[in-house]
């Protein structure tokens, strides 16, 4: 069917309901105290008069000073992003703080949320959150064993699974993605959160006592998951697109997709060592060929627009990472370096869950010492310490995590 | 003493400078909202769908662009700024997660104030839009009413290009579906 006319109708309702809107409610002084109230939440730095501000070139492995430098949307102006070499050091006692975060935390040990800024107490300890329907969507996390609950505005839970994976988030928090089993086998089930589609289900081979996990969607269609046979513990990389499963070959574990650019991230290989060697793989390969790859880091996050990936050190410890890269997703190269410091003899680690805010700025949680820290680093080598409610903790506790990742 | 002195007069100089540069800045920012509030507010509604959430989306857009303000040369794209501040904070499912929550225990519905005119058509159709979701209506609005191209609109949502194209796409096969024959052309002979 040919769209113009109808697209010609939604153009001309679209001016009928807006054009006859003439209304200027606001004043510059309703402005300001907005401006006022947007500018305490951005930080709350000493003598930061803060705005939205240009990216700044940060000296190779100076610990960095001075106000934060970013803003919830870049300046309309912006200039090409400053070019790093070196390393960037990453001292959290010493960042620059910021009390603002975009990107939802859980406390497990309160149990609480922790979003726009406020600190929300849970009736549940939860894995995992996110906004689904007209309330959540959670996964609790039994001794590694996953389950969902779905629930309303106030946590109450409205329905649940028994059995199931972790759930997987697209970028923009539009589509959830998880698998769980009934009596005849696992499926992925694919929804979007707001409901305005039909829930998809896609049946996945093999048997019952299978552990499946989900990785992430490689398309608006397409998420890209792992099962591990009981009998011999192989891991099988599966992309579903709501009616079958294909393998996709390469990986031993793979760690993240990205639906913008349709590849898949992973671990390809396990060095004597135990150190790892990854790669980027086009999830609609038959043949695993690589794009490229690294025995360098461990891939673990795509940006948003599949630009970058994030590169954790090719050993993960318990501990976490020392070290985190930003890769070009499409060469590998590497854009930014930064490298963890804390007090001596103490142990330090960026751990593997990482998020990205936006299209430049990351958001990790570390370990540094004796306390867990929350900072955002800026692909323009900025590194900000966030203090926004209920992510500065006491030592000794490590507690917080992605709400979703 | 006389050093003192010199000081003092600094210091003055540098208020009185201080306040020279805030008196522009406001000045220049409310002559940019007096000239841009009706246009701005026309698409935060197309957004929102009510007066109440159009007035607060666009406050926060405003307040974010006079922090701004300084920092952005180009005057030419200052709309477009805001644009992305507004149609961004509207699609944070997060956002609108927290608005639930503020709004589930003391919940008055919104009857909005109908003042626009309709000739049936188009507000059967502008029903049906507000039923899309968020990033689909957000595309829609950009799309057809501020009439960009799928590049930026690409950029202000800071998605790719194909993805613009299947939200548009899709929101287009849902209005389709859901808007009743008369609005179909091929089913009432649409003389446009």
């Amino acid at each position: 069917m040919n769209d113009t006319p109808l697209e010609d109708q939604v153009h001309d309702a679209l001016h009928r309901t807006a054009d006859p809107l003439q209304r200027s409610p606001l004043t510059v002084s309703d402005v300001r105290t907005r401006a006022r109230r947007v500018q305490r939440r951005r930080t709350i730095t000493a003598g930061a008069a803060v705005a939205a501000v240009l990216a700044i070139a940060v000296p190779v492995g100076i610990s960095l000073t001075g106000p934060p430098q970013r803003s919830d949307v870049q300046p309309a102006t912006q200039p090409p992003a400053p070019v790093i070499t070196g390393t960037v050091r990453i001292d959290p006692r010493g960042a620059p703080t910021s009390d603002t975060l975009s990107v939802p935390l859980l406390d497990v040990d309160t149990p609480s949320l922790i979003a726009d800024g406020e600190v929300t107490e849970l009736p549940e300890t939860y894995w995992q959150l996110t906004p689904y329907l007209e309330g959540w969507m959670g996964v609790v996390n039994n001794e590694g064993a996953y389950s969902w609950r779905q629930l309303d505005a106030d946590f109450q839970v409205l329905s649940k699974a028994a059995t199931a994976s972790r759930l997987t988030v697209s970028a923009d928090g539009s589509r959830i993605a998880w698998a769980e089993h009934d009596n005849t086998g696992w499926y992925v089930s694919d929804v979007a959160a707001d409901g305005s589609r039909e829930e998809r289900r896609t049946p996945l081979p093999g048997p019952i006592e299978a552990k499946v996990d989900v990785v992430g969607f490689a398309s608006d269609t397409e998420v890209v998951v792992t099962q591990t046979d009981p009998a011999d513990g192989a891991l099988t990389t599966l992309r579903v697109d709501g009616s079958s499963a294909t393998p996709v070959p390469g990986f031993v574990v793979p760690w993240t997709a990205s639906s913008a650019t349709g590849v898949v991230a992973g671990v390809t290989r396990v060095q004597d060592d135990l150190s790892s060697c990854s790669a980027v793989i086009d999830a609609q390969t038959r043949t695993g060929t690589p794009a490229w790859s690294t025995c360098d880091y461990t891939l673990a996050a795509f940006s948003p627009d599949g630009r970058y990936v994030v590169g954790l050190a090719s050993y993960l410890d318990p501990n976490g990472s020392p070290t985190l890269a930003v890769l070009d997703a499409a060469t590998g190269e590497a854009i930014v370096d930064y490298e963890l410091i804390g007090p001596r003899n103490s142990v330090v680690g960026i751990y593997e869950r990482v998020a990205w805010e936006d299209a430049d700025t990351l958001v990790v949680t570390m370990a540094s010492g004796d306390r867990q820290y929350v900072v955002r680093l800026g692909l323009d080598g900025t590194v900000e310490r966030i203090i926004a409610p209920g992510t500065e903790l006491e030592p000794d506790r490590r507690s917080l995590g992605l709400a979703a990742d | 003493m006389t050093t003192t002195l010199v000081n003092m007069g600094s210091q003055t100089e540098h208020a009185d400078m201080s306040a020279t540069r805030r008196a522009d800045k406001d000045s220049d920012f409310s002559a940019y909202m007096a000239a841009r509030q009706p246009a701005l507010y026309r698409t935060a509604y197309l957004l929102v769908g009510d007066h109440a959430g159009a007035e607060d989306l666009l406050q926060n857009a405003f307040a974010k662009l006079y922090l701004s303000w300084d920092r952005i040369r180009d005057r030419e794209a200052l709309d477009g700024y805001v644009r992305r501040i507004m149609v961004n904070e509207h699609n944070s499912l997060w956002r609108r997660a927290w608005k639930r929550r503020e709004h589930s225990a003391d919940a008055v519905p919104d009857t909005g104030i109908q003042d626009t005119y309709d000739d049936g058509m188009g507000g059967v159709l502008w029903s049906f839009i507000q039923t899309l979701p968020p990033k689909q209506r957000s595309v829609v609005v950009l799309r057809y009413y501020e009439q960009l191209s799928e590049a930026e609109i690409a950029d202000v949502l800071g998605i790719s290009v194909g993805t613009v194209k299947s939200q548009a796409s899709r929101a287009l096969a849902g209005l389709r579906a859901r808007a009743p024959r008369s609005l179909n052309p091929h089913e009432s002979g649409d003389e446009r």
